[in-house]
């Protein structure tokens, strides 16, 4: 909310303090969002015209076509392995589109360790539509392209794709951690049974396995929070962040509570406003990271606030003190009730500010995912029937929206292997299928069972999860496609004609 | 959304009554989730708007067959058991449209009554030959859901599920018009873009589409198999409906229809040739899909669909005789 409101500010030549953004919830941020837009400030620049407020909602259609892209990405490398399976050299000559004059980078190659490397990448700009953050910018591309590589060597010197990569994975660090999660993964899924490339089986079904790894930053800082505790046990929390549908809402009052002693539901969250304490964009996975600390000292200097207040009641001193099930507890025993504590408080509530601090976040996460697919090579439609995923963000602050930020990654995952695609018009650039019809998004039918391996790792602190299980889907799907049909889609998402023309061109389809 | 007057007609009758001669001036209300939709991007721009609701929706089965009240919804249809029994590749076709909400809220009439899907046509920036404009952008632009039968100029697919096993089963639509009613076969109804640009069928602007006439199906057996990209919500990318007519174990006629690969539900008869006089097994079912997409014309980006045509009709066959497909 606060950096719309500078742009507001500044589109509109207002002082910032003339400028109030409110956002309770909002639906699909991830750096997206970051500011105003065109249309919030269009928007902005009518009312003020107008003299009225104005409401201002963007259609399918005008979603499409106005509010930005994922760039495109293209690559052509070569690249060299040892008999013994050790990634040798990578030299990549790549592009790609971030619109007219915005850049289009991606990570690459992604992960593994190439000693020798070499890329060349050429930004082609175009007039058809400005790029955009879209959940985890980059990373899905240099994934799905160097994990489709590495499938491709792995058969080129005949090892098992897992074996592989177990042997060119950087070294093992708490960032780092994919040497112990592909044996996890490998067991939650089977990957003993999968077959050499190209299911053998007769029929036209034909399933496979594949796998990918992501890893992302998560860090996050400078957010600001305020806090009272009133005489009649009730908390506030406050703070100017924002809450995108990962549950940042649930996690500030779950923090609260959990470090006044009390149930959440004694705990009233304010979020959403420009006017409340500062906090960032929610861009970059970093909100989690960036806002939980916050809660957490300024609940913590509440409390001691509060310790400092009720401590002669109690005969003893402040730091004897600690909360406990919804009581103040001092040493030795003597307690208080939580409510009778903040009846001490009399006619002055405590109203304490608070912020970040270093030591309670951290950066740097990874994952591995694992999907099993069905392809049916006479129709040359898939069906991903099961993804399963190992997935690190330091403390698990809230396992059950962890959970969920994990299956939405997984879902959208889907939708970039097999549906997404911005279709353009070859000869007028009109993008033909700015809808919800032919811009394909899967429905519950389209979804696979989704098993998720939460791995806690409390003594990092918090770090942010939106993004990193968006990343591998796509590159475990393709490459899990290319293990039932023996034949390579470098090129997403995976149509019917994609797939039944690689077969073709293989030999037929049956 | 252009403003509009709204008649609710109470009965056929009055339904005819508030029609208009001219094209798209007045169009009638069903479901209307073809309409609404055509009509938010200003492709349907119609003065007056008719509910047609209350057409007749009852399903009578007798020994001559089943009458069909356009009325009907999808689900009222699916859920006869009787129809079902009898005419097993209609109800297969009518459970694979849309979504739940739109077989609730979807009727008989309306689904083969539905405008094409092609999204040059469903887009208000593209003025596209069908719209009356210079060209079909499909010829040469992003043509991978359109025709491979058909010969143009226009290259849409027929969007209806269901007009796929009624031709199949030989139905005969009852019209009614101001100057009274008629009855046009199911393989008469639908017209290339070559005969009929700005519409898709015979049906008039003033006429109404009232009912499907089945024949009995003693001794048939049919089936339908469809292809769609994704499970959920989505149009086929081809679809097959067989009904075949046994002599013991073998074929003595079939009739082959598929969907979603041309301006009109496709009938092919060197596919049911293929099948007379045969026992069904893989290889005559796939002898007989590959006279089916024997004759395509395939355009510049939609050659997959040759083979995910043949696919459905080769399950369609095979449903049909009772053999397991995926």
């Amino acid at each position: 909310v606060h950096g719309t409101r500078e742009g507001f500010a500044k589109a509109l030549n207002v002082p910032m303090n003339n400028v109030r953004v409110i956002t309770e919830y909002m639906g699909g941020g991830f750096g997206s969002k970051f500011g105003p837009d065109v249309q919030g400030i269009i928007c902005a620049q009518i009312a003020r015209k107008a003299g009225a407020p104005v409401h201002l909602m963007l259609d399918r259609k005008e979603e499409h076509l106005a509010t930005g892209n994922r760039p495109s990405a293209y690559a052509k490398i070569r690249a060299g392995v040892s008999a013994e399976g050790m990634l040798t050299a990578f030299d990549a000559e790549t592009w790609g589109t971030g619109g007219a004059g915005a850049g289009s980078g991606y990570p690459l190659p992604y992960i593994y360790q190439f000693p020798n490397r070499r890329r060349v990448h050429k930004d082609v700009f175009i007039n058809g539509g400005q790029q955009r953050a879209m959940r985890a910018p980059g990373h899905p591309q240099g994934c799905f392209i160097t994990e489709v590589l590495m499938d491709e060597l792995a058969d080129r010197v005949r090892i098992d794709p897992v074996e592989f990569r177990l042997k060119n994975l950087p070294a093992q660090a708490p960032n780092a951690m994919w040497k112990a999660y592909f044996p996890m993964a490998a067991e939650m899924i089977n990957w003993k049974a999968r077959h050499p490339t190209g299911d053998p089986t007769p029929g036209p079904i034909k399933r496979g396995l594949g796998c990918a790894a992501n890893r992302w930053g998560g860090a996050g800082q400078g957010t600001k929070a305020h806090c009272e505790i009133n005489p009649d046990g009730s908390v506030l929390m406050r703070s100017g962040t924002q809450d995108i549908g990962t549950g940042t809402r649930t996690i500030v009052s779950m923090i609260t509570a959990e470090t006044l002693g009390i149930p959440m539901d004694l705990v009233k969250v304010e979020i959403g406003d420009s006017n409340y304490p500062f906090s960032g964009g929610s861009g970059g996975s970093t909100t989690a990271a960036s806002v939980s600390p916050a809660i957490r000292v300024t609940a913590g200097k509440a409390r001691d606030a509060l310790f400092a207040r009720v401590a002669p009641q109690l005969g003893a001193t402040p730091e004897a003190l600690s909360v406990q099930d919804g009581r103040v507890v001092a040493q030795g025993g003597k307690s208080i009730t939580w409510k009778d504590a903040c009846k001490a408080l009399g006619t002055q509530p405590i109203s304490i500010d608070g912020e970040w601090e270093r030591g309670l976040s951290a950066s740097g996460t990874s994952g591995v995912q694992m999907s099993e697919v069905e392809v049916d090579i006479e129709t040359g439609i898939t069906r991903v029937k099961r993804v399963v995923c190992v997935q690190d963000m330091g403390l698990v602050v809230d396992a059950r929206t962890a959970e969920t930020q994990i299956y939405g990654g997984i879902i959208g995952g889907v939708n970039y292997a097999l549906y997404e695609d911005r279709i353009l018009d070859r000869n007028t650039a009109q993008m033909v299928n700015p809808d919800m019809e032919f811009y394909l998004i899967s429905g519950m039918s389209d979804l696979p069972k989704i098993d998720v391996k939460i791995v806690n790792q409390p003594e990092r602190g918090v770090i942010g999860i939106g993004e990193p299980p968006a990343i591998s889907t796509a590159a475990a799907i393709a490459n899990a496609v290319r293990n039932a049909t023996g034949v390579t889609i470098r090129s997403l998402p995976l149509t019917p004609d994609k797939i039944l023309s690689a077969l073709e061109r293989a030999g037929g389809t049956n | 959304l252009k403003a509009f007057a709204y008649v609710n007609a109470a009965n056929e009758r009055e339904a005819l009554a508030a029609l208009d001669a001219r094209r798209g001036r007045v169009l009638p209300l069903a479901g209307g989730m073809d309409l609404l939709g055509l009509m938010k991007n200003y492709v349907a721009q119609p003065d007056r708007v008719v509910n047609i609701k209350n057409l007749d929706k009852t399903i009578t089965m007798g020994a001559a067959g089943a009458r069909i009240g356009a009325a009907v919804t999808l689900v009222d249809l699916i859920e006869h058991q009787a129809v079902a029994k009898a005419y097993p590749a209609l109800i297969q076709a009518a459970e694979e449209v849309g979504t739940p909400q739109i077989r609730n809220a979807g009727t008989v009439g309306g689904n083969v009554m539905q405008r094409p899907r092609c999204w040059y046509f469903r887009n208000e920036e593209f003025h596209c030959l069908k719209k009356g404009g210079p060209r079909c952008f499909a010829v040469d632009g992003e043509n991978q859901y359109h025709a491979i039968f058909g010969g143009g100029p226009c290259h849409i697919v027929h969007p209806s599920s269901l007009a796929v096993p009624l031709i199949a089963y030989g139905a005969r639509f009852r019209v009614a018009g101001a100057s009274g009613e008629r009855e046009v076969d199911a393989g008469e109804f639908f017209e290339l873009p070559a005969d009929n640009l700005m519409g898709e069928t015979v049906l008039r602007p003033n006429e109404l589409l009232t009912h499907v006439i089945l024949p009995a199906s003693t001794g048939l057996r049919g089936a339908t198999y469809e292809v769609r990209y994704k499970q959920s919500h989505d149009w086929p990318l081809a679809a097959a409906s067989v009904v075949v007519t046994m002599d013991g174990n073998r074929v003595k006629s079939a009739r082959v229809v598929m969907g979603a690969v041309a301006p009109i539900p496709w009938r092919v008869q060197a596919a049911e040739e293929a099948l007379a006089g045969k026992t069904i097994d893989e290889a005559v079912a796939t002898a007989a899909a590959n006279a089916a997409v024997a004759g395509a014309t395939p355009m510049s980006q939609n050659s997959y669909k040759v083979q995910v045509a043949r696919t459905a009709v080769k399950r369609a066959i095979l449903r049909a005789a009772g053999v397991q497909t995926v």
